[in-house]
């Protein structure tokens, strides 16, 4: 029997079968394709679900600030609401902020990685998560990091590090540093109705303790088509915010000096 | 044994022909990748090279007025705001990233906020009334190898290059994209026509190359160098 089935196998390896059945099944596409578009799940949508939103909308603050070491909720206390806001002036939000508040995305899932595009394009910017593949050794900061994905069954495990440290954690202006690290396991509960995004952040140089949420997403039937976002609208406007900023960050530089 | 090894390979063969014969119809290239703009100074094999540029277009007088008198800090690109396909896939180094799923084909640009991202849908047309926007409205179809989009539905906030050309609501864009020198290579031809503001319809071509990378954030700066 063994041998049959060796010489069986070795038959389809000379039709070149072997390799043609390894190309059609490519690791990415043996998972469940979650591409499609995705808004945060209301109340309503959750209601009889079992699922609920951790500190939905501002509440997350308070989830966030206990676990805040002291300088960084001295710095969180200092900032100016439209001055230090990146996003007021167009610049990213980083992702620990737009997902968990407004969280409209395009998931685009293809061959080795997924891309999630976010609505408001200009503040949460597109991230790209890599699957199966290590971090680099010395990632270049940046505001959405280098995210690292591997599957566990149906379940997504995204690791992103890599961040510079001009973001926020959520809009009460929490800081993070560079040692920021986000760990999220991303499913699809509910025979497939949402996806559960359980995110824990940690930053041994920012945060007492790591702390951890879930977020929910409803996804949008097929036709459902994201609509443009352009932030710097009104350039005017925006040149204010922005003036007002570097100001503030120019008289930050003197007092350092 | 002997029988069932036979049965198995006779069970395969019947999808070796479904997989010959579906290889001799042509399908679609596989565009997902990440590509960039290669230089005007460069020659690729066959001849191919970068031909036009945005700031080679005739425009109606009016239009051309305009232009002179378009006070170029205010262009777009400086304010961190769209410019728009046809500026855009025209600069030197333009990094983009293409993303084919399901129904439509999604370009991604490294400068996400001068290019940001634009959405070719594959299995619908445009719709009868659009809103105007930044970058259109853009529908996809394959022509043999070659991906031909067709986008209307601008606003008339972009420019059409840096020396402050503007155009109408009625610019329409229709470009040809196709891998060349065995997928390493895209080439990209891109045609403008507004009967409101240019003289005659205008068309280049790009050439950009296909690299292994990663896409980086690079969001705007203010007054940023084109």
């Amino acid at each position: 029997m063994r041998s049959a089935l060796s010489r069986t196998f070795v038959v389809l390896l000379v039709l070149g079968i072997e390799s043609d059945l390894a190309r059609a099944q490519p690791r990415n596409e043996a998972h469940p394709d979650w591409t499609g578009y995705y808004t945060l799940a209301t109340r309503s949508d959750l209601a009889g679900s079992g699922f609920k939103q951790d500190a939905p909308g501002e509440q997350l603050n308070n989830l966030i600030i206990p676990h805040l070491q002291p300088w960084a909720k001295a710095r969180m206390e200092a900032t100016d609401g439209v001055a230090d806001d990146t996003g007021q002036v167009c610049l990213p939000d980083g992702i620990f902020r737009y997902p968990s508040m407004a969280g409209r995305f395009l998931w685009l899932q293809e061959r080795g990685r997924i891309v999630m595009v976010f609505d408001n394009v200009n503040t949460a910017g597109v991230r790209r998560i890599y699957l199966d593949t290590p971090h680099p050794k010395n990632p270049i900061p940046s505001w959405n990091g280098h995210s690292a994905g591997r599957w566990e069954g149906d379940t997504l495990m995204v690791d992103t590090v890599g961040f510079n440290d001009q973001s926020w954690l959520f809009g009460g202006m929490e800081p993070h540093t560079e040692e920021a690290h986000l760990i999220e396991r991303i499913r699809r509960p509910g025979n497939g109705a949402f996806m559960e995004i359980a995110i824990t952040v940690e930053d041994r140089h920012a945060l007492t303790s790591a702390y951890t949420y879930n977020r929910y997403y409803k996804k949008q039937p097929d036709s459902t088509e994201m609509a443009e976002d352009v932030c710097n609208e009104d350039p005017e406007t925006w040149k204010q915010f922005r003036d007002k900023a570097l100001k503030k960050e120019l008289d930050r530089s003197r007092q350092v000096k | 044994m002997k029988t069932l090894a036979q049965f198995l390979v006779l069970a395969m063969c019947p999808a070796v022909t479904i997989a010959q014969q579906s290889r001799a119809v042509p399908s679609p290239p596989d565009l997902q990748g990440v590509y960039q703009a290669i230089s005007d100074r460069i020659t690729l094999p066959g001849g191919r090279k970068n031909a036009g540029s945005p700031r080679a277009i005739e425009l109606l007088p009016e239009a051309a007025e305009q232009a002179r008198s378009a006070g170029l800090k205010k262009d777009p690109w400086k304010m961190c705001q769209p410019v728009g396909p046809f500026r855009m896939m025209a600069k030197e180094e333009t990094k983009i990233e293409l993303v084919p799923v399901n129904a439509m084909i999604v370009m991604l640009f490294e400068d996400l906020s001068h290019g940001m991202l634009r959405t070719i849908y594959m299995k619908r047309g445009h719709p009868a009334k659009l809103e105007p926007t930044w970058l259109g409205d853009s529908v996809g179809r394959w022509d043999g190898g070659t991906l031909v989009v067709d986008t209307t539905g601008f606003n008339d906030k972009t420019w059409l290059n840096e020396a402050g050309a503007q155009h109408s609501d009625a610019l329409h864009l229709v470009e040809r994209i196709r891998p060349v020198l065995d997928g390493r290579y895209l080439e990209y031809k891109i045609a403008a026509e507004d009967p409101k503001t240019l003289a005659k319809p205008y068309s280049y071509t790009r050439y950009y190359k296909k690299i292994d990378t990663e896409v980086m954030d690079d969001p705007c700066h203010d007054e940023d160098d084109e």
